[in-house]
Parts: structure tokens; sequence; C-alpha cells
């Protein structure tokens, strides 16, 4: 009995690993193909495979009646398509996570990602950015009426909650080095700890603290951002065309008004 | 090999935990042996409301994962104007949880005891709660002592849960650890070894009792 | 002392005492004979309340323990009880088993209660035997203790339920002999037995009783002589010729 499990381990194995080789070198053949430019990868097929969130409040969410997606993001991905191919229904949607994006973007199944993706160095070696499109940073979320107005007024003994191994744990301790940091599991104990009175107010992302903001609206986001963590627009590395052309539509969109227009739709300051 | 600079760097950070988590279980030892005891009583007390009261109390709190006892206490009890900080709902939500465990062991003890012990006592005018002290108890929980003592130890483990409530024991601080030094297998080997410095003197501090407790009888 | 009027005792549908009508009087010995099952253990429980009584009124001490608002612990502290299977409390020592009751049921000082408890082991011939655990004493030194146990809180009357029936044969004498001196000494006792050398040498009154009723209520002599009922003859050419 134990052998045969053995030897079925072993088939297994191989089998996976044959698998996942023949898989590794479809990907790398795709890549070379695609690599050539996204513009006209775009343009050929006449529309636009957004990667967007579907958890993420404010930002791309899914409407569980409609089954539609909804948020910033969203809208944006609807606007900017609209200014590259001439109509917004051009936008299609495939709902991603922070663990899928790059992959999907790579083997080209979406041809660009707007979901909450911060700018940074290591993922720009992975991927092209856009401008900016929002300014994303760490923010203080608290009850309407709180002596906390930013974060020069966390003094020693303030209660500041945060998730547990986030870089905003690590951001506040060093801006605030006073404050009691409680770290939770996820965003949603941190707030329910909040909302039970057990901090003075919660620290992360702006974008996470807006969608919180809105969902109990006892709650406000208070301050400036005091970290600089900006979202763009990723597609495919090496495709300056495509870029270029989503930047001159983001700008065309701030300077219309509409960029103000669903910006204010979705964010409360 | 394991890294021992996780263990020496965040010294400070383990001592505290470890205090903490020591602190959490011998309040929650105490409170949750007393609380069971009592449980236990009720379950047995010929008085029916008493027996129905001790029974529901066991059965649900033994029945719903103390995990969400612990929340529920931090969470949902400032609503009715009872603010209790991680480290006191979580102590308290283990005495809660842990007591449903004991009253179990220390009924089953209970009814161990020969029933002519009570016969005896009762009848040379003793009252129920005066019998159940100087005479069942004591036996009971000679009985029990080896059940009693895997709950203590159990006690002592589920204490890591209250590193949600932000508590500050000895799990909580192995989570920041981890989370600042991206190490997990040292952090949590080491964090290990700290309850073992708790637990296995527990656990030889049972089986003395039993050993010395059985030497009367 | 103790008068049962028209005392009927049901478990569900059984009944295991019938129209029972008993008066024991202060300073009698009375000794409850009767086959197993017979009823005879129930009836003398019934007169510290460790059972209750479904029908009827019983009196004890001039206390009615049918009636309901009756302070059974108070009772109980005027009566003395000894079980065939002894009942010491194992974790205590011999000492402590006898102080127990008098010191929380009584209030009485630990310096009284062992001053007390030390002069019945003497009684009972056992002094040395204070601080010994149970498990470490004889089955009669035992049952010994329990009487002690009993007399430490000057009861008004003693209950003795098959006080012998677990102990080896030779260690029988040592027990009755005791309670002979009890009785001896005026102490009114109740005492179930299959001992009928001790009925008959002791006993004023001897009970017998079948199925839940009283059959012969009556001297020792009388009794052991020519019983007048069939099943009381039955009984005791079962018992004697054993």
């Amino acid at each position: 009995m134990k052998k045969k499990n053995l030897w079925f381990a072993l088939l297994t194995m191989i089998l996976a690993a044959v698998v996942l080789g023949a898989c590794g070198s479809e990907d790398k053949e795709k890549e070379k193909d695609s690599g050539k430019n996204a513009l006209d990868t775009v343009k050929k097929q006449d529309k636009i495979v957004w990667g967007v969130k579907n958890d993420t409040r404010l930002f791309g969410l899914k409407n569980p009646t409609t089954g539609d997606i909804e948020g910033f993001d969203i809208d944006m991905a609807k606007a900017l398509t609209k200014e590259i191919l001439g109509d917004e229904s051009k936008a299609e949607f495939k709902e991603v996570t922070s663990k899928t994006r790059i992959p999907l973007l790579q083997k080209g199944d979406i041809n660009a990602i707007i979901a909450t993706m911060t700018i940074t160095e290591e993922r720009k070696k992975e991927v092209d950015f856009s401008d900016v499109y929002f300014e994303a940073g760490q923010s203080l979320l608290v009850k309407k009426g709180s002596s906390i107005k930013s974060i020069d007024d966390i003094k020693k003994g303030t209660k500041v909650l945060a998730v547990k191994g986030s870089t905003s744990a690590v951001n506040i301790r060093e801006k605030a080095p006073e404050a009691t940091v409680l770290e939770f599991e996820n965003y949603a104990e941190a707030f329910t700890a909040l909302k039970s009175g057990q901090g003075d107010t919660l620290t992360t992302d702006n974008a996470i603290l807006y969608g919180m903001a809105d969902e109990d609206s006892n709650y406000e986001v208070v301050g400036d951002t005091f970290t600089d963590e900006p979202y763009g627009i990723a597609v495919k590395k090496d495709s300056p065309e495509f870029i270029a052309e989503i930047n001159k539509a983001l700008k065309t969109l701030k300077d219309n008004g509409t960029y103000d227009e669903i910006y204010k739709k979705w964010i409360k300051e | 090999m394991l890294d021992f600079s996780i263990l020496t760097e965040n010294w400070d950070a383990y001592l505290t935990g470890f205090k903490q988590t020591l602190l959490v279980s011998l309040l929650a030892l105490v409170g949750s042996f007393a609380l069971g005891t009592f449980l236990a009583i009720l379950q047995i007390a010929p008085i029916k409301v008493c027996n129905w009261i001790g029974t529901a109390y066991v059965e649900f709190f033994r029945n719903i994962p103390l995990l969400i006892i612990a929340f529920f206490l931090y969470t949902a009890l400032p609503t009715l104007k009872i603010q209790l900080d991680g480290f006191q709902a979580g102590t308290l939500a283990l005495i809660i949880y842990t007591a449903a465990f004991i009253a179990d062991a220390i009924r089953a003890g209970i009814l161990a005891v020969h029933k002519g012990q009570s016969e005896a006592a009762r009848s040379s005018g003793l009252t129920y709660i005066q019998t159940m002290w100087y005479v069942v108890l004591p036996q009971a929980i000679k009985i029990v002592i080896p059940p009693l003592g895997n709950q203590f130890i159990n006690l002592v483990k589920n204490s890591s849960i209250l590193t949600i409530l932000a508590a500050g024991e000895l799990m909580y601080q192995a989570d920041l650890i981890s989370s600042r030094t991206f190490v997990t297998f040292e952090v949590y080997i080491f964090v290990a070894l700290f309850y073992l410095v708790i637990t296995i003197p527990l656990s030889s501090a049972v089986r003395y009792l039993e050993q010395r407790l059985a030497r009367t009888s | 002392m103790i008068e049962f009027n028209n005392v009927n005792k049901f478990y569900g549908d059984f009944q295991v005492l019938k129209n029972i009508e008993l008066k024991i009087e202060k300073g009698e010995v009375v000794v409850i004979v009767g086959p197993s099952g017979s009823g005879k253990s129930t009836l003398l429980r019934c007169m510290n309340k460790l059972e209750s009584i479904t029908t009827g009124v019983l009196t004890v001490n001039d206390l009615v323990l049918s009636d309901k608002k009756t302070d059974v612990n108070k009772l109980r502290r005027h009566i003395g009880m000894v079980f065939q299977h002894f009942n010491l409390y194992p974790h205590k020592t011999v000492l402590d088993n006898i102080t127990l009751a008098p010191m929380k049921a009584l209030k009485q000082s630990k310096e009284k209660a062992q001053q007390t408890a030390r002069m019945y082991l003497e009684k009972v011939g056992i002094p040395d035997k204070a601080d010994a655990f149970p498990a470490q004493l004889s089955g009669g030194q035992q049952q010994r203790v329990a009487i002690a146990r009993g007399l430490a809180m000057h009861p008004d009357v003693m209950l003795f339920d098959e006080p012998t029936s677990a102990l080896d044969p030779e260690m029988i004498g040592e027990v009755l002999d005791v309670m002979k001196s009890l009785a001896k000494e005026g102490m009114t006792m109740v005492v179930v037995t299959h001992e009928m050398g001790f009925a008959r040498e002791v006993a004023d009154r001897i009970i017998f009783i079948d199925k839940g009723q009283i059959l012969e209520d009556t001297n020792p002599e009388a009794f052991f002589k020519e019983p007048k009922e069939d099943r009381a003859k039955l009984f005791l050419s079962r018992i004697l010729n054993h």
C-alpha cells in the first residue's frame, strides 16, 4: 500500500513537471510575439481588455445584484477607452488580483491593468507604467469629531490600529514613534476594532480608508497622505506607443474635467 | 541550521510576549477553574433551573470557537459601554471558553464520587454546599486531575489566539517579528520553545500532584 | 421520638413501604429485620430523610419530616447514621473525618471538636489511629471510626444500616461490641441487621418487615420463640439454619 502511494506521488510529480514546463515555454513564445506593439494589438482587436479589481470598494467592486464591476478604476478605464478607441463600450473587464494581474498581462489575456496598482521601481522591471492617475498614500481614518486631524496629532499613548505586517504599520512607527500600534489580521478586523473604540485611529492606504468611510459615514479620512504610493496604469513591458496614448488620453480627461467628475463621484473627501 | 540571531535580536519582544502569555495563562487558569467548578455544581445541583443553566452554558461555549468568543468580547461589549482591551477581553474569553471544558471534567468527577460519600456528609447535618466543598469536590478533583491538567495545557496553547486582539502575548510578538523580518521558520520555532517553557513544567506539576494525592487514598 | 403515621412510599408504581405505623421511644433499641428487598433499609433511611416519604406523616424529634418547611439539616444534626460501607471520607484523616460535621454544622472550635473526637476514638477502642487515613484501617476499624463520627455530634438517636454486612466475619464482633456498649448506656438506636444474636441480646423490640409491611413488632423472646406470621417463621428458619 505504501509503495503504491509512493509510485503514485512520483508519477504525479513527473506529470506536473512536464505540464509546467510546457506552460513555461508557451509563455515565452507569446511574450515574444506580442511584445512588438501593444497599441497595434489593441487597435486591431478594436477593444481594450482591462484587468480590474473586484473586491476593492470605490475602485473596483463587483455589484452582487447586477454582476457588474463598479468603481473609480472602472470609470477611468471606460473614459480612457473612449479617448483611445472612440467608444467606451469597447472597454472589456477581466477580474484580477494583486497576484494574478502581472502574469495575466504578460500572457496577453489583458491589455492593461487599472487595479489600485502602486508604481514601484520593482514593478517597473516587469511592466510599463503610465503617469499617475491616483495619488494614493498612507493616511488616517478617525471617528468624526476626533481630536486627531493629522499625523501631527498622534501623541504618546495614542492607539493606532494597523494590519499585521503591512508597510503602513512600519511607516507609522517611523513617522509617529510615540504611538501605541496595535496590529490586526486584516482590514475588516482593524476597522471593527476602531468601531469598538479599541483604538483612536486606523492607518493604511487612503484608497482603502475612503472605502471604509464610504461604508460607515461616522468615520472620515483626515490629514494629507504622509507616504507616496501613486497608482498607475500598467501595460506590457516595452510598449512606449501604448503608454504615450494612455498618457495623452489621461491628460485630456484631466483637462476637460472628466477626471474630476469621476473622482468626485467616488472619492468623498 | 537555525538562525539564532532572530532570537537574540528580538529577545525583548519574545520576553514581553512570554510574560504576557504567562500572566494571561495564570489568570485564566484560576478563573476558569473557579467558574468551571461552579458550573459543574450548577449542572448537578438538585434544582432544575440550575441544571438547565449549567448545561446550556457548557453546551454553548464548548461548541463555538474560542476565536469568536474573544472577538465578540473585544468588539461587541463596547456597545454595552464595557470597554475591554485586548488583554482583558482575551483573558475573559479564555476563562469563559475553558470553564466549559473544566465544568464537564469536574462534573464527571463529581458523579464518579461514590454516592455514600455525600449521603454520609448530608446525614451528619452538613448542607449541600458544605458537602460539595469539604467532601465531594476534593475527591472529584483528585479523580479529574489528569483531564484538568490537559485542559490547563490547552488553555496555555489556546492563549495564542489572543494575537488577533493585539493582546501583546507570545503569538502576537511572533507575528510582528515575522512580518518585520520575513522569517517564519525560526520565529515560530522559538515561540514554540517559549510555550514549552510554560507547558512542560505545568504537565510535570500535574503529574506530581496526581502522584502525591494518590498516596492518601 | 420517632413516629410513623400511615406512611407510604412509592418508587414510581412500586410501593416500597405500606401503611407504616411505628413509634420508637427515647432510650429504646429497635432492631429491624426482614428479607433483602423487604424495605427495611428504606424505612431506616426515611428517619433522617435520606429518602422522603410519599404519603402519611413522619415525625422525628418533634419535627415533621413530611413538611417541606422542616429544616432537614437541623434534623440530621441530632441523628447519627452508620452505613454498611462505612462511607468514611478517604481524603481526610480519621480525626478530620470525625471533626468535620461538629466544626461545620455545629460550629464547634477545632480544639473542642478534636477533644470530643479523641474521646470517642478511645471509646471505640482505636485512639492510636487518629492520624491514619481510612485506607490504612481494617474494615472493622473503619466502621468503629464511622460510629465515633456519628457519636461526635451527640445525637439523640443512632441509625445503623446493616453495619456488619460488609465486614469479614472476624471483625463483626468488635463492631457489635461497640454497639452493645452504646445500647447499655441508654442510647436510642434503630438497627437494620442480619445479626440475630445481637438482636436477641440487645434489642428491646424486633420489627419484622416484608414486602414493605411491618408484620411483627414485638420483644425478642416472643419473636424468636414463636413468631406469629408464617413469613417471619420462614425468614427465621432460613437465617438461623444458615
